[in-house]
């Protein structure tokens, strides 16, 4: 019977709402949206063909993330030069001692058949022949293998290049050292750590300003100061304006006015870190228990003392905290300051990129995924120890 | 007294001998807790004037005032320790209206106070938790700190904001006997909220009732009989005994 009663009023009067496909609200909405997303298509461009048409372009980098360049063997090579020279100009003899290169002629033109006969290399190994011209660009004519008594002989065509003085260089590999870091990792590696050095100065700097402009920016605390009321609404106006710039124009604007380099990028996220660990701080602040800040004022305490012993006790975890995130955020954006020329790894790889070196490139992109991983992970474990 | 629209108190006026253990009754919201704070000036009052051993608190300089201040301890009801800072620390804030403000940037405390406070803390019961963190301790032991902080001050007035609704009844009777402690052997005079008819009565020697911000009852405890009780808490209310 209760059963019944508590069902009844469903049943009896009360018009059952309309099911969503009987609604015109929702036809409208779904037209609206449906118009939304076919203009932003348009409007943005998206062409998915784009993504395989283009696939080859890419491919090389993607080939490259899985062989970074980051070690090298130092090569060992046997070297022989002879000269060449276009027009009537007769050459020099070559530097003598080591093995020897000699060529059917040392002048000619371009596309004239020469052949280069060496002897006195390595028997039995693998060697390259090198055109190299008048401003010391390289280019392989061809490659070639000593025989038992260390002589090869090899017919090329003289290339087209600028200039008349060319060198042809035969190099035989006869051994290679041991693996040691490569050029790029040791240059990646002088770029990551100055970026962490960037992010520390930039966070420091946010830190320094923002704590003592945080008590200024704190409700709770300019309320009992005369004219509080505007030293609150200056402050924070400040920190909302200063976070509303991002990072990246920070950084553009201060390389025209200290010149490109790690200290425009310290500037742009110093000044960055000052406005938003200003309005956190401010915030923590104001959360803060009213009660001890009564309790020493009524012991007769001055300002100073009510902050330093009924405020900051309360706010240092919360500040502490706040600062190792905003240290961690740093450190992210310090890698892609230096593209608009503020220091750090950013600078290198956008040179890597732009060159296309995709090894290179690729030992970049791996330091900053492993350096900000790692610091990520020590700085959430710290950040957890302390709240 | 008291601006911003609403009247906390008006026509609130009494004079308190040295010595005194007043206590203060009322409903929540009848202005008791206003009234306190408008003798340290925690609170602004309005108009009026309060006079504190001569002195005119409401007409005080701000240096004036931290010098009255100091002669005024407090305790509250939610005890207002620095939750973080050691036992000792809180203690000995209560000692900071003596001291240089630049002392507290090196947190310097000269070893003769720190000595007092020990001894303070010996007299309240609780030496050994001098370096325990002050939310570590129980509410008893946290009003009692409270109170080792207020005697810091070497206090000739105390302000007690209700210190036992936050503690159970036993407890309220131990708190409310070092508050009595002071009140006898030391000669402090005593200003104090509750909300128990029955303690009022077994500690004080003077009550003062207030209702919707003015003084309905000044007189002895005992004179408190059931038509005062439904004058001061209304009609509807029945009194609750704590023993």
């Amino acid at each position: 019977m209760a059963v019944e009663e508590i069902s009844r009023p469903r049943r009896a009067g009360r018009a059952r709402p309309a099911l969503w496909y009987q609604s015109w609200r929702v036809y409208l909405a779904v037209f609206v949206a449906l118009l939304a997303y076919a203009y932003g298509w348009r409007v943005t461009q998206i062409h998915l063909g784009e993504l395989w048409r283009g696939a080859y372009l890419i491919r090389p980098f993607i080939a490259a993330l899985a062989s970074p360049d980051v070690v090298a063997r130092e090569q060992q090579l046997q070297r022989g030069t002879a000269y060449f020279y276009y027009g009537g100009e007769r050459p020099a003899a070559a530097p003598g001692g080591g093995p020897r290169l000699t060529l059917s002629r040392v002048t000619g033109a371009i596309g004239d058949r020469v052949t280069a006969a060496g002897e006195g290399f390595a028997p039995n190994r693998r060697g390259v022949l090198w055109w190299e011209n008048q401003v010391g660009q390289r280019q392989q004519l061809g490659s070639f293998t000593t025989d038992a008594q260390g002589r090869f002989s090899l017919a090329f065509t003289a290339p087209e290049v600028q200039g008349t003085h060319n060198m042809v260089i035969a190099e035989v590999l006869i051994g290679e050292g041991p693996l040691r870091p490569s050029q790029t990792l040791l240059v990646v590696l002088d770029r990551m750590v100055e970026t962490v050095f960037l992010a520390l100065m930039g966070t420091t700097m946010g830190v320094v300003f923002a704590v003592p402009l945080s008590f200024l920016g704190a409700k709770n605390l300019t309320a009992s100061l005369p004219a509080g009321g505007v030293v609150y609404g200056v402050t924070r106006t400040f920190f909302n304006l200063m976070r509303s710039i991002e990072a990246l124009v920070l950084a553009i604007i201060f390389t025209v006015w200290v010149g490109l380099g790690p200290f425009a990028g310290v500037l742009a996220l110093g000044v960055h870190s000052i406005a938003s660990l200003g309005k956190l701080y401010s915030e923590a602040i104001e959360s803060i228990d009213a009660g001890p800040i009564e309790a020493v004022t009524a012991t007769g305490a001055s300002a100073l003392q009510v902050v330093r012993y009924a405020v900051v006790p309360q706010i240092v975890p919360q500040f502490i905290a706040f600062t190792i995130y905003r240290w961690d955020i740093n450190v992210r954006f310090s890698t892609v300051i230096g593209f608009v020329g503020g220091g750090g790894i950013g600078f290198v790889l956008q040179q890597y990129i732009n060159l296309l070196q995709w090894r290179q490139a690729a030992t970049a992109l791996w330091m900053i995924a492993l350096v900000v991983a790692a610091l990520d992970y020590t700085s959430a474990v710290v950040r957890e120890r302390i709240i | 007294m008291y601006g911003g629209g609403t009247r906390a108190l008006s026509d609130v006026s009494f004079e308190v001998a040295r010595g005194e253990f007043l206590i203060i009754i009322g409903l929540s919201g009848s202005g008791k807790s206003t009234l306190l704070r408008c003798i340290n000036r925690l609170i602004e009052p309005t108009s009026g004037r309060v006079v504190v051993a001569g002195h005119d608190v409401t007409a005080a300089s701000p240096r004036q005032l931290r010098e009255i201040r100091r002669k005024i301890g407090m305790i509250f009801q939610q005890f207002n320790l620095v939750r973080r800072a050691s036992v000792l620390t809180n203690v000995l804030t209560g000692r900071l209206g003596y001291l240089p403000p630049a002392w507290a940037l090196a947190n310097y405390f000269p070893a003769a106070l720190v000595d007092r406070a020990m001894a303070n803390l010996e007299r309240v019961g609780i030496p050994e938790k001098a370096f325990v963190r002050g939310d570590a301790l129980s509410g008893g032991q946290q009003q009692r700190v409270g109170i080792a902080r207020a005697l810091m001050q070497e206090p000739e007035l105390i302000l007690a904001d209700e210190p036992v609704a936050s503690l159970d009844p036993a407890t309220s009777h131990s708190v409310l006997r070092y508050v009595e402690e002071l009140n006898k052997r030391d000669g402090i005079t005593v200003l104090c909220c509750l909300h128990f008819l029955s303690l009022a009565r077994r500690y004080g020697t003077r009550i003062l009732a207030l209702k919707a911000g003015q003084i309905v009852f000044d007189g002895h405890p005992n004179d408190i009989n059931d038509a005062r009780f439904a004058e001061i808490y209304g009609e509807d209310a029945i009194e609750v005994e704590i023993r």
